[in-house]
């Protein structure tokens, strides 16, 4: 199996004026393609960060984070968001899209960037929306979409750029529990579908229920990986 | 495409965007109705004072403006009357003899300027014509007719149908003598004017100093200055061809053209505080909204958006609202400009006053390139140079802090 993310001993402090923070204490872990894992833990126990850091969106203080065997300490911001653009898809607890952008136009939008011509951006982004349930919703904007409509739009969007993994945090925290429920299971069908990668960060019992890997984490460190093939070797 | 997004992200708030944008509309406006104003105001100083003797400009022989003396002369003045008068711009162009005499009546004597004129010609390019107040002024035909200024003719006692004794020196540094009859008093209202310049018939004059056929000087008038200052370069090439030198209205009016600078550049610089401030408000502004969209910017950074790109949508964001508001301030400005120029603008002075000082009883307001364009081009690069402070607030941002904010 490949590995998509891999952490050696990334470490994160937060700096507050004199105080440091320390979010992450030593993180070793690897997912593989075709994972549906989960990371779940007290408030405060670092799943945000751990996340922003394995999508490149800040860098971790001590330690080593390669995506697709990329290593994100080479590569500058523009490139960063590059490999964003490319292996990473993110959904949100909330705010995962774009205002003034409707459904299609935000799955468009991404597609643009990666230099996707029109005629072929429009249909994907029709097929993708159909895929995640949401045809006929094509043209409205987050604004008018209830809360599991628009991650399911996020959803949409990773699923057109078919990235190397999506990052999800709290992706139901905002979501009642029928939404998010049938979230979860349209995140788990692409997964088994599709064989689409997915991390996510919950405290959601149901999302746990469904994932095949339990990580967990405590107060920065990883103390549980369940349903994985082997311990990572530190 | 980030164009688009711009342009969706600025109407997200109306009220606010609605806002900037009559500030920018409103002080685009006035400045270049402001401004049209000044340059109305100018223009009309400029060519009251140029048309009273000057001309809007002059044809003069190389040295004349440092040493006008007799010598220095264009020899062959009427073929270069005729080439000038044939250029686009160019209303009349009128031959001068410009010489220094003593005038003497009776007991009394004075030094004074005598310029022997064209009448029909100078009518065309001054107006003294215009201001004589008793008698007539000089016609086709006369031969020992003058006119004068009435404080000249105060000082020599003198009055219409009087006789006054010219005595000078010739081109050849002989001496010039002749008897002139006076057939008009003007009052230009330049008392500099009044009290020296004496005018004669052109023959008569070239006669009398031994000019053989020669002039000074050419004047050169038109339906207006811009019209002459348009044929500038055309008036100058024809003088180069012809060994004499062109002076426009600056050159001859130094003193005026820098009391219009200086009026400028004090106007200017308030205008430019103006700018500056409107500029510090918009921009202001638009720091404020995108504070309040750092979590979206650190969505989009997510999605995969380059900092830069993110930047240059703020850039484009604050570019086509300065765009857009200077667009309607210049047609809005522009229109009440050129209204107001088609309809000219009444001042409160006693009309008759103006009249009796050649000047017009409305003012103009004149919408040139400089007024319609120092306002949008000044406050839209104030509003770009200024952008620069959103875009670096939005690419030095960390993604993950970004979507962290409130
Ligand atoms: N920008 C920051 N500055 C200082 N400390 C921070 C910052 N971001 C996070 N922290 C701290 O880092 C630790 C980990 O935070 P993080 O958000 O990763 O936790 P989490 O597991 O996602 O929590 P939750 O379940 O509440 O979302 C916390 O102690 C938090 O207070
Ligand atoms: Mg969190």
């Amino acid at each position: 199996m490949s590995v998509i993310i891999r952490c050696r001993g990334v470490e994160k402090i937060y700096r507050q004026g004199a105080v440091e923070v320390p979010a992450l204490r030593g993180v070793d872990v690897d997912i593989v393609a075709g994972d549906f894992a989960t990371l779940s833990g007290p408030s405060g126990s670092g799943k945000t960060t751990l996340l922003s850091l394995m999508g490149g969106l800040d860098r971790p203080s001590a330690g080593e984070i390669t995506v697709d065997g990329q290593a994100l300490g080479d590569l500058d911001n523009n490139r960063l968001a590059d490999l964003r653009l490319r292996k990473i898809g993110f959904v949100f607890q909330t705010y995962s899209l774009i205002p003034v952008l409707s459904s299609a136009e935000n799955v468009e939008f991404i597609l643009r960037l990666l230099g996707t011509p029109p005629g072929e951006r429009e249909a994907r982004a029709r097929e993708v929306l159909a895929q995640v349930g949401l045809a006929g919703l094509e043209a409205r904007r987050p604004s008018r979409l209830s809360g599991g409509q628009q991650q399911r739009v996020a959803v949409a969007r990773a699923l057109a750029t078919r990235p190397a993994i999506v990052l999800a945090d709290e992706p139901t925290a905002n979501l009642d529990s029928r939404t998010a429920e049938d979230l979860i299971a349209l995140m788990a069908d692409l997964n088994t579908a599709s064989g689409m990668t997915f991390l996510i960060a919950t405290h959601d019992a149901r999302v746990i229920a469904h994932s095949r890997r339990r990580i967990e984490m405590i107060d920065g460190r990883i103390t549980a990986d369940e349903g994985h093939g082997a311990p990572v070797a530190a | 495409m980030l164009a688009a997004l711009a342009w969706r992200n600025l109407w997200r708030r109306p009220q606010r965007t609605v806002l900037s944008l009559i500030s920018i509309a409103l002080v685009t406006g006035l400045l270049v109705f402001m401004l049209s104003f000044q340059e109305g105001v100018y223009g009309a100083m400029k060519e009251a004072t140029l048309r009273i003797f000057d001309g809007y400009a002059q044809l003069q022989p190389p040295g004349w403006a440092d040493d006008p003396t007799l010598e220095r002369a264009i020899d062959r003045p009427a073929a270069l009357v005729r080439q000038a008068e044939r250029l686009r711009g160019v209303g009349a162009a009128a031959p001068r003899v410009n010489a220094f005499a003593i005038l003497a009546h009776g007991e009394r004597s004075y030094g004074a300027a005598v310029v022997g004129v064209d009448p029909d010609r100078e009518r065309r390019v001054s107006s003294i014509a215009s201001t004589i107040r008793t008698g007539r002024y000089l016609a086709a035909g006369d031969s020992d007719a003058a006119i004068l200024g009435e404080t000249l003719a105060r000082n020599l006692d003198l009055a219409v149908g009087g006789e006054v004794t010219v005595l000078g020196s010739a081109r050849d540094g002989s001496v010039a003598v002749d008897v002139l009859h006076v057939v008009g008093l003007y009052r230009s209202g330049v008392p500099d004017l009044d009290r020296t310049i004496l005018e004669m018939p052109l023959a008569r004059a070239q006669d009398t100093f031994g000019m053989q056929g020669a002039a000074n000087t050419i004047a050169v008038g038109g339906p207006s200055l811009a019209a002459v200052d348009g044929a500038v370069p055309a008036l100058r090439t024809l003088g180069r061809q012809a060994g004499v030198s062109l002076r426009d209205w600056a050159a001859l009016e130094p003193a005026l053209r820098e009391a219009i600078e200086l009026k400028y550049a004090v106007a200017m610089l308030f205008y430019a505080t103006l700018v500056v401030v409107v500029a510090f408000i918009i921009l202001n502004t638009l720091l404020m909204s995108v504070l309040e969209r750092t979590r979206e910017f650190g969505m989009l950074l997510a999605l995969g958006m380059r900092p830069g790109q993110i930047g240059a949508m703020v850039w484009i964001e604050l570019l086509g609202l300065a765009l857009l508001g200077c667009l309607v301030g210049l047609v809005v400005g522009g229109g009440v400009t050129l209204w107001l120029e088609a309809r000219g603008i009444v001042y409160p002075i006693d009309p008759r006053l103006l009249a009796q000082f050649g000047l017009p009883t409305r003012l103009y307001p004149a919408l040139t390139p400089l007024s319609a364009l120092f306002g949008p081009v000044a406050l839209l690069m104030a509003i770009t140079v200024g952008g620069i402070a959103p875009y670096l607030r939005v690419t030095g941002l960390t993604p993950a802090l970004a979507m962290r904010a409130p």
